[in-house]
């Protein structure tokens, strides 16, 4: 059977379907390029739902309180950290646009604020973050003014634990205790926050979880529950919870496969589309080649082959997890185009001998080398091609997860790269 | 007379069976054991199994319990499990294994009651009904719609029309138990001018054989009606409102490395096409009362096959037939959307419990839409739907496409409102 190829031109096509490639295909949508959108699920399933700017220094010390005076001492120590590519006033205008976004499209976030945030981890412990959902919100708030709370989790459910998260906190949170509940019509078995959440989204459910939190609460007006408050539009979700139960209740996220990341996924995967992109979700793409006229992307869904075209390209791939780099026995590739990579000068190099070693490990600060348009660089240091541009934890010099700044470089290079790219389309 | 013994089921390699499964560049090995196959997936928990456990076990060599658990009979073979990996591990291909491997006295008997019935007639009807009956009952049904809707006094449904631009094939389930719901689809093709025809063999939508797990089977069903298409020369197979037929021949195709001198489409890209052509006139004026509909899209034609661009026409032909603000989208939906639990031969199986377990996760997408019908534009996705509101006490209605733009055009016939509830029966009177 002949299967048809199917075409897609565009302006931009953005690769990658994590955080930096949905913010890209967002800040473009906002700035009306034509966009084409792909890539496969990724990690942005296994997000808490907090948008961190950066909450650590490389290299140990105290977590950040102040973000934007942070940033500036990252600008005198370390200059080719992804997100001294652009001002702090550029990133918090990125953070602003993209949970503005967010928030039209159902999820709501705080806006970025001047300070870090203190949150709770699924663990109990907590981290600095600049922006948070709104049904995570008041659980800070509850924190801060040490409110006599009480931390629910459910028979059946793994990655959560209301006992260690109130053994955790108990030392700073006076009164705070656990209670173990049955989750309605979930009785025997393991059962899935993502299943919880979707359960909430009907009526019946929410009346009886609310009957449940009102016997279990006693006197006690707060409650904190594992991130299950529904995934389509949990504002509402919580909102009733409240009204129903007369409880002040908020989220505490879970251990991946956790709600707060299928719920960025679906709802972006839905909301671009309307908004004019176009989405070939869940694929890779297989070749990216450099034409004259076009770079050209091919790559295959169920049905068959694509081919998109497109005037620039956004290369939002992650690292090792997401595929958007390699390591075998030589070293570390990026497999799309070969470009070349960050990295350690030899494989007896990506460790260092402890595993907690305070100063990190060489290999969580490989990537893509950038020019100041997040464009990557060949091996002499010019543009490997105007037209690419790169965003997101792929860039080389950041240790993402250590100093807490994964969606700052995502967000703040989507940013950057998507600002670039519509420069190049206008001149 | 001694009680037979069950043919014992052979032990698979599970491990070295999927390291021969894999497209390039997957790895079974890449699992990062994160769940979200099983957190996404509405089969898991059934029989103490979910798509995590299942893949751990195979790369534990737990062979003999994978090769025995009735769950790969509750899996649907759906993919939702692969649509969500980040590592695009596909536990349905393993699933598919496990089936062909059951002998046919293990495996549940109404699966393979209906493979062998698709395979006792020329018209590869899983209910067995024989050619020359579906003729009878076209022509018998036509016959009256003649005599007794004026407006169709000359209304055509051809059989073995010779080199008819579409091979319309038909869900036996219309024919044996419920023939005036054919007439609609007719009415469209007639309304539209379609240039179309029945075939008297190969005529039937249902390919439970794929889901026996029986590849010999499958094969032939395929071939026996490529052959069918092919006696006729004509240019399109449109599949009617059905999920299974359309993915069973347009997988076997490529899974058998067939050549076809046809192009498979679905009757939902059509309808689509004829509204926005205008040949179909429809609009949401009659839905005065504002009432709600949502869409499930079945995973044979969305995810495993076209993806988002037939889940858009599907919202589109939904749109202009109930109104934009009447139509509420399920959540999760498109390619992303839960089987219904009815697919993979669920709803032949015998294992009700379980199968209606599977389904409260639908029934709970539908109860969160608040709708009162669900369009849908295949026959297990409508049955399962249907017996779901009836197990777990839901009110909604489910309807075929045909039905509603029939309504729209104010040409529903009188015996073809089986399935509207009373407020769009109120609508017609």
């Amino acid at each position: 059977m002949t299967k048809e190829r199917r075409h897609v031109s565009c302006q931009l096509a953005v690769v990658g379907t994590g955080l930096a490639g949905f913010a890209a295909a967002v800040f473009a949508g906002n700035r009306a390029l034509d966009t084409a959108l792909t890539g496969n699920t990724g990690a942005l399933a296994y997000t808490t739902g907090y948008l961190d700017l950066l909450g650590a220094m490389d290299g140990g010390g105290p977590p950040l309180d102040d973000p934007w005076q942070a940033l500036q001492t990252l600008q005198a120590t370390q200059p080719e950290h992804p997100l001294c590519r652009l001002s702090p006033a550029s990133i918090h205008a990125a953070f602003t646009e993209f949970t503005s976004f967010l928030g039209s499209a159902g999820l709501n976030y705080s806006p970025p604020g001047r300070r870090n945030e203190t949150v709770l981890t699924p663990v109990g412990t907590l981290k600095k973050t600049l922006c948070v959902p709104s049904t995570m919100a008041p659980g800070t708030t509850a924190l801060t003014d040490k409110k006599p709370c009480l931390v629910v989790d459910f028979h059946g459910l793994k990655g959560f634990s209301a006992r260690q998260v109130v053994a955790n906190l108990g030392g700073s949170w006076p009164v705070l205790s656990a209670a173990r509940l049955v989750f309605p019509g979930m009785e025997h078995g393991e059962i899935y926050p993502e299943v919880m959440a979707r359960s909430l989204e009907t009526a019946a459910t929410r009346a009886h979880l609310a009957e449940l939190l009102r016997e279990v609460a006693g006197d006690v007006t707060t409650v904190g529950l594992p991130a299950i408050l529904g995934i389509h539009r949990p504002d509402r979700v919580r909102a009733e919870l409240e009204k129903l139960s007369g409880l002040r209740i908020f989220e505490i996220p879970t251990m991946p496969p956790a709600v707060p990341g299928i719920r960025l996924r679906e709802l972006l995967e839905q909301v671009l589309p309307q908004r004019g992109t176009t989405l070939i979700p869940q694929q890779k793409i297989k070749t990216l080649s450099f034409e004259k006229d076009a770079v050209r992307l091919d790559l295959a869904d169920n049905y068959g082959p694509i081919v998109i075209e497109a005037q620039a390209v956004i290369l939002a791939t992650g690292r090792f997890l997401s595929g958007g780099l390699a390591a075998d026995p030589n070293g570390i590739r990026e497999p799309l185009l070969d470009l070349p990579v960050s990295q350690p000068g030899s494989r007896a190099d990506w460790f260092r001998e402890g595993y907690t070693d305070r100063r990190g490990h060489p290999i969580n600060r490989a990537g893509l080398s950038v020019d100041d348009s997040c464009r990557p660089l060949t091996a002499e240091g010019r543009p490997f091609d105007r037209r690419l541009f790169c965003a997101g934890i792929i860039l080389a010099n950041q240790d993402w997860i250590r100093s807490r700044c994964g969606a700052g470089v995502a967000i703040a290079s989507a940013y950057r790269s998507v600002e670039q790219v519509r420069q190049l389309l206008g001149d | 007379m001694a009680a037979e013994t069950p043919t014992p089921i052979p032990i698979i390699n599970f491990k070295q069976q999927a390291l021969q499964l894999l497209p390039d560049g997957a790895s079974f090995d890449a699992c990062l054991t994160c769940g979200l196959c099983s957190s996404g997936c509405p089969a898991a928990g059934i029989e103490n199994m979910d798509p995590r456990k299942f893949i751990r076990m195979a790369m534990l060599g737990m062979n003999e319990t994978l090769s025995t658990t009735p769950w790969i009979w509750c899996c649907t073979m759906c993919r939702r499990c692969q649509h969500v990996c980040p590592m695009s591990i596909d536990i349905s291909q393993l699933v598919l294994l496990a089936r062909s491997n059951w002998p046919n006295d293990r495996k549940p008997a109404g699966i393979v009651r209906s493979c062998t019935l698709i395979r006792s007639t020329d018209s590869t009807s899983a209910m067995g009904l024989p050619p020359e009956d579906f003729v009878f009952v076209v022509n018998d049904v036509l016959d009256e719609v003649r005599a007794t809707q004026p407006a169709f006094a000359h209304l055509q449904a051809p059989i073995d029309k010779q080199g008819a631009h579409f091979f319309v094939n038909q869900n036996s389930r219309e024919p044996m138990s419920e023939p005036d719901e054919m007439v609609p689809l007719w009415k469209i093709l007639d309304l539209v001018g379609a240039d179309w025809t029945y075939s008297s063999k190969g005529w039937a939508a249902e390919n439970f054989c794929m889901f026996a797990g029986d590849e010999a089977a499958w094969y032939d069903v395929t071939r026996k009606r490529i052959e069918a298409v092919d006696d006729l020369g004509c240019s399109v197979w449109l599949n009617t409102e059905c999920g299974h037929s359309y993915y069973a021949l347009w997988n076997g195709i490529n899974r058998f490395d067939l050549d076809v001198g046809f192009r498979l489409e679905s009757l939902i890209t059509y309808y689509a096409r004829w509204i926005r052509e205008g040949k179909l006139p429809v609009n949401s004026d009659w839905n005065r009362r504002a009432i709600k509909f949502t869409v499930q899209d079945p995973c044979m034609i969305v995810r495993k096959a076209y993806g988002e661009s037939i889940a858009e026409d599907m919202r589109f032909v939904v749109r202009s037939l109930v109104g934009a603000d009447n139509f509420i989208d399920m959540q999760p939906n498109r390619s992303a959307n839960y089987c219904c639990g009815g697919g993979g031969g669920f709803l032949q199986a015998g294992m009700n419990e379980q199968r209606r377990s599977y389904g409260k996760r639908k029934f709970d997408q539908i109860q969160a839409t608040g709708a009162a019908y669900v369009l849908t534009p295949c026959h297990n996705c409508h049955s399962q739907m249907e017996d779901l509101a009836d197990a777990w006490h839901g009110d909604y209605h489910v309807v075929h496409f045909w039905t509603l733009i029939c309504l729209s055009l104010g040409i529903l016939g009188e015996n073809e409102r089986t399935y509207l509830g009373p407020d769009l029966l109120a609508l017609l009177d």
